[in-house]
């Protein structure tokens, strides 16, 4: 079972990455991303959250009734959320000044739901748990990535710590503004795909359609 | 005739089964730059005329001439002037002073060639950055290297203040050319504006460097506002204690964009394009409308805190990018719409949404460009709804 | 391929016995002993019953809201103490940085224990005991019908301004005061900046001027939180020789001179035209004057 346990951890990391080939969990990488310290605590936030959230909902899988199977996962998720949202304010309280209310809306988060629905529902626990560990740590790294990006261009910090001194303390790096933006994470993102797809052909979709060429007369 | 059989003689190298097979597109653009060339376009935008792509291209070239020859005056005129209160340094200053040109700003001449000292190199680092995105994506992607970005160049180069840095020249034309343009496909499956892409891109990332009062003259310590940024705090009442008259604004002797300034340099690349039917007149009208419109509606209902609701509909004509956007922007074929009535409704919101974020939004004085955009990002929806609308008027006449 | 196998057997062991019950009775009637089937026998039965019987469901509803609201409020109960120090703490810091005596490490708790609260009333300049001044919040105090008057001329954008609000005062080792802290707050280009100026015991020098909380264009007008235009603030004058506030945020020195003069963010006019009106409005009549004028006649 060792390489199966390795193989759902590592497959949402790339292969399967929730973001990058789902395309879920957006809104929350786009808010979240402009710092990298910001973007490592949410990805810890999200990563706890999906796993136990996955492990309880799998360990009483069997009971729950199909009718409220929805709300029933949505109160499991939405206690561990704000059970790790009063960790956060008691013990990281400027991170979760920044978080602010993201933290709140993993509750809303695509990936922690779809993991819940179409995997949890259907295997025991200790698999449910790693699967939604790696989608976590899926997300996490995606969102390292993109606030990688954007701290070290934007502000020329890593983890707060200066790399590229700038320009408005006497340094040379000119800060480029529109990292700073949330609309920036999506060409970060948007490049991020295609750079996987690039080096995974397998991810790419299908056409839906394909534009023909005119005949030469 | 030499190099035409130079052309020749190289060309089985580079078709498919030479040796530089891969390496055809570039060929194909130095030979077809140089000679008309012998192929049809086989991709979009198809010219739905006798003109093609390449003619289309090169005519928008040739209406921008008044407004790279005004900018020349105007950029050095600024400049000169400018240089009379603060000195001059740098290299520029000093290949002036080498060739005994002077800084006087009453002698022409000299303003044209101390605009052309900022101009010049903006546009080479714009076609190399550029034109490096260009050939390496046609190059992977095996297609044409297509004309349309002469035309982007020179738009980009056109809308860039003088003092712009060239790395930042350099970065956005990067942006506007591969984020703008070639994740999309590459010329004609673009649905924004790429030269807007890249200016759009510096606007947000180099704020300092791209507004202000300081950025459009490049002499250190000098500070100049422009007419658009008097407009939106003050008011056009403002104006004249800034030395600004509405002729000014129209000759273009103002604070701006490198090209941008003058509205009678724009007027005749309109009269050039309208002539030869490279831009349709439906988006001009339908663009003049709604900001006449718009600011009309504006004006009647007035404002006691916010003194850009009394901006007049000539103001806004002759301030800012409006012009030139007009022009050369909005009437681009491929970002545009494409249906005819859908023309008139893009070119209305264009207009609208100018004057919209002029007056009434605070952070962004400027707002040709973001309603370009703006407008660009509508178009095929604009598109879909006219369609759809003769699609049932016409089932309607038939049932 | 084999994973899978092992993966999809694993399954099937693991779902086996929940599906089981109807099918294969023997499971219940098998029990091992009597005392545990009377023990197990309610919870077995209820975990046996099919999961969309609507008693089940009710229930299962029921007992699953019971477990997270525990989860919930214990969690919350439990980690309140660290969150109220927290936030109380959080307030601190920026009181204690604007008046300079913020260090890395610096046991905030305690220096912050060398300030006194005051709540003042603005319109006489007077401390007043209406209000506990540990318990007393600016904020709501703006927002209370009560408390506060709608203002017509509104420079600084905050709509309402409260008769009362906390200062802070910071005495040297002798007792005399050293320096007063003041909250000020108004509008920028996107929101409210929320703030504390630091100024001496004169009554008209200022010591320094931190925001807490706005959300201004990063890279622009965010710039209010770099120490290097923070220290611009530094020894600047509130009010010239007659009297009249004269300090500004702005391009150009006024005419009073750099003494009342901080240089405005490039590129953010918007925030710092936004920072000089809500600057001027709490330094004038309507806001500290009063107080000031206390403070410069060496009343406290």
């Amino acid at each position: 079972m060792a390489q199966t346990y390795r193989n759902m951890l590592v497959d949402p990391m790339v292969d399967n990455n929730p973001i990058t080939l789902q395309v879920l969990g957006i809104c929350s990488a786009l808010a979240v991303t402009s710092s990298l310290q910001v973007a490592f605590v949410m990805a810890i936030a999200v990563t706890l959250v999906t796993g136990f959230s996955s492990m309880f909902i799998s360990v009483i899988r069997s009971q729950i009734p199909g009718s409220i199977r929805i709300i029933v996962q949505m109160i499991i998720i939405a206690s561990l959320v704000i059970v790790v949202d009063q960790v956060l304010k008691a013990y990281a309280y400027e991170i979760s000044k920044t978080l602010s209310v993201f933290v709140g809306l993993i509750i809303t988060n695509c990936i922690v739901m779809g993991r819940a629905e179409a995997f949890a529902m259907k295997n025991p626990p200790f698999e449910s748990f790693i699967d939604g560990v790696g989608n976590g740590l899926g997300y996490g790294l995606i969102l390292m990535l993109v606030g990688f990006i954007r701290e070290l261009f934007g502000s020329g910090s890593l983890f707060g710590f200066t790399i590229l001194e700038t320009v408005n303390n006497g340094g040379w790096y000119v800060p480029n503004g529109l990292l700073l933006l949330p609309p920036s994470a999506f060409f970060v993102i948007g490049l991020l795909i295609w750079a996987f797809r690039t080096w995974k052909p397998g991810q790419v979709e299908a056409r839906e359609y394909r534009i023909r060429a005119v005949e030469a007369h | 005739m030499g190099l035409r059989s130079f052309f020749d003689r190289i060309e089985p190298d580079f078709v498919k089964g030479g040796k530089y097979e891969r390496f055809f597109p570039i060929y194909e653009m130095v030979e077809s730059f140089l000679f008309t060339p012998k192929t049809v376009t086989t991709a979009a935008p198809h010219a739905r005329s006798y003109v093609d792509m390449k003619r289309i291209m090169t005519y928008v070239v040739i209406a921008t001439v008044p407004c790279i020859l005004f900018g020349l005056y105007n950029t050095g005129l600024q400049t000169n002037m400018a240089i009379q209160q603060h000195g001059a340094e740098g290299w520029r200053a000093a290949i002036v002073e080498f060739l005994g040109v002077g800084f006087n700003p009453d002698n022409p001449l000299a303003n044209m060639f101390h605009g052309l000292l900022y101009f010049l190199p903006i546009y080479l680092v714009t076609l190399a950055a550029g034109g490096a995105w260009e050939v390496l994506f046609a190059t992977v992607r095996r297609h044409e290297v297509n004309e349309g970005f002469l035309v982007t160049s020179m738009l980009y180069t056109l809308i860039l203040p003088a003092s712009t840095p060239l790395w930042q020249v350099a970065l956005g034309i990067s942006f506007g050319v591969v984020i703008g343009k070639e994740v999309f496909g590459g010329t004609g499956k673009n649905f924004l504006n790429p030269a807007l892409v890249g200016r759009a891109f510096l606007y947000f990332a180099y704020p300092a460097q791209m507004s202000g009062d300081t950025i459009w003259t490049p002499v250190d310590g000098f500070s100049g506002a422009t007419a658009l940024s008097v407009t939106a705090s003050e008011g056009v009442a403002a104006l004249p204690s800034y030395g600004i008259t509405w002729w000014d604004a129209f000759i273009g002797t103002i604070q701006g964009s490198m090209g941008e300034t003058s509205t009678v340099a724009c007027l005749i690349g309109l009269a050039f394009l309208l002539t030869t039917r490279i831009a349709n007149y439906r988006m001009v009208v339908g663009c003049l409308a709604g900001m006449i419109g718009f600011s009309w509606l504006l004006n009647m209902i007035g404002s006691d805190t916010n003194p850009a609701f009394a901006t007049p509909w000539y103001w806004h004509l002759v301030i800012g990018g409006y012009a030139f956007g007009l022009v050369f922007m909005v009437t681009e074929p491929v970002s545009g719409s494409h249906t005819n009535l859908g023309r008139y409704i893009y070119g209305a919101l264009i207009g609208f949404m100018v004057v919209m974020i002029r007056v009434l939004n605070p952070a962004f004085p400027e707002g040709m460009m973001l309603a370009i955009l703006f407008g660009n990002v509508f178009a095929p929806l604009i598109d879909y709804f006219v369609v759809q609308a003769n699609i049932r008027r016409r089932a309607r006449r038939n049932a | 391929m084999p994973d899978i196998d092992k993966q999809e057997q694993g399954q099937e062991q693991n779902q086996g016995p929940d599906f089981t019950p109807e099918m294969n009775p023997p499971v219940r009637e098998e029990a091992p002993s009597r005392a545990e089937t009377i023990r197990k026998g309610p919870i077995r039965r209820f975990l046996d019953t099919p999961a969309d019987n609507t008693a089940k469901t009710v229930t299962v509803a029921l007992l699953l809201c019971l477990v997270a609201s525990m989860v919930v409020s214990a969690a919350a109960v439990s980690l309140r103490p660290l969150q109220e120090k927290n936030a109380a703490l959080d307030k601190q810091v920026n009181i204690v940085q604007v008046a300079g005596l913020y260090e890395d490490g610096v046991d905030v708790a305690e220096v912050f224990r060398s300030f006194e609260p005051h709540v003042l009333e603005l319109a006489t300049g007077a401390f007043t005991d209406r209000f506990d001044p540990y318990q007393f919040d600016d904020r709501a105090a703006a927002e209370d019908m009560t408390l506060s008057a709608p203002l017509d001329d509104d420079p600084a954008g905050i709509r309402r301004q409260a008769e009362y609000v906390t200062v802070y005062l910071l005495r040297d080792e002798s007792g005399a005061l050293d320096k007063v802290i003041l909250p000020v707050y108004g509008y920028g280009l996107w929101s409210t900046l929320y703030g504390f100026i630091a100024v001496e015991e004169d009554g008209n020098t200022i010591y320094g001027l931190q925001f807490y909380e706005h959300a201004e264009t990063p890279g622009l007008g965010a710039e209010v939180d770099n120490p290097r235009w923070k220290a611009l603030w530094r020894d600047k004058k509130l009010r010239d020789g007659e009297g009249n506030l004269a300090i500004t945020v702005a391009k150009t020195p006024p005419p009073a001179g750099r003494d009342h003069f901080v240089d405005a963010l490039s590129g953010a006019t918007l925030t710092s035209r936004g920072v000089d009106n809500l600057v001027r409005f709490w330094m004038s009549e309507r806001g500290f004057e009063p107080f000031l004028e206390r403070v410069r006649a060496g009343e406290l």
